[in-house]
């Protein structure tokens, strides 16, 4: 437990580190990470029971 | 869509403008502000959607989808839109000038719609070094907005 301050530090710099890349990468960064997102998204709403499934 | 007459200027602006400055953040769509010319449709953003509709680009609900992104077309809708879009800089996306709203007009826009996320959106630009504490309080001023801008900087800067 220790180390999570040093760990947090460590996490905060990793990102202030990818502002510095160029845009159009960040852009397809957000874009995996959008995919990722609407992946999940997708599956939970499939592993919702139906409304049909509880009669 | 300029060329054609669709729209007569644009800019990218919200979260995927906002990356430019910032590390990437996860966002669900592209917003683009427009000015349109004066068509006389009371709906003013059909035009724009059936120019895109009719090259293969579907309607996805209010947006377009471009590629793998949902495009949301915005017409300026206050004189701060309005001047962000007519000040923005052009970028270069892979060797294609793209026009986007810049940095303090981002902050301001957010500002003034003042959920959290748009708060989050300030805090991330002026901690990227992209806008000063004090270009956003003047053009928040400039805007109205200067009660907004003092409020949050007591609850979110000042500590």
């Amino acid at each position: 437990m220790n180390d999570l301050p040093e760990m947090l530090n460590r996490q905060a710099a990793w990102q202030r580190s990818r502002r510095l890349l160029p845009w159009p990468v960040k852009i397809r960064m957000a874009e995996m990470a959008r995919e990722t997102i609407m992946q999940l998204r997708n599956d939970a709403a499939r592993s919702k029971p139906r409304k049909d499934d509880a009669r | 869509m300029r060329d054609a007459g669709v729209i007569s200027n644009y800019a990218l602006f919200g979260a995927t403008a906002q990356i430019r400055y910032t590390e990437p953040l996860a966002t669900l769509d592209a917003d683009v502000l427009v000015t349109l010319p004066d068509s006389g449709h009371l709906d003013i953003l059909r035009p724009l959607y059936e120019f895109c509709e009719a090259r293969g680009y579907p309607i996805e609900g209010e947006a377009i989808r471009v590629g793998a992104w949902p495009v949301q077309f915005i017409p300026v809708f206050n004189t701060l839109t309005g001047e962000a879009l007519e000040q923005a800089e052009t970028a270069d996306f892979d060797g294609v000038p793209f026009r986007v709203v810049g940095a303090a007009h981002l902050a301001v826009i957010a500002l003034s719609v003042g959920r959290g996320k748009d708060y989050a959106r300030i805090l991330a630009l002026l901690d990227s070094g992209a806008v000063t504490r004090e270009e956003i309080a003047a053009l928040a001023s400039r805007h109205g907005l200067a009660e907004a801008w003092i409020r949050f900087e007591r609850r979110f800067v000042d500590e």
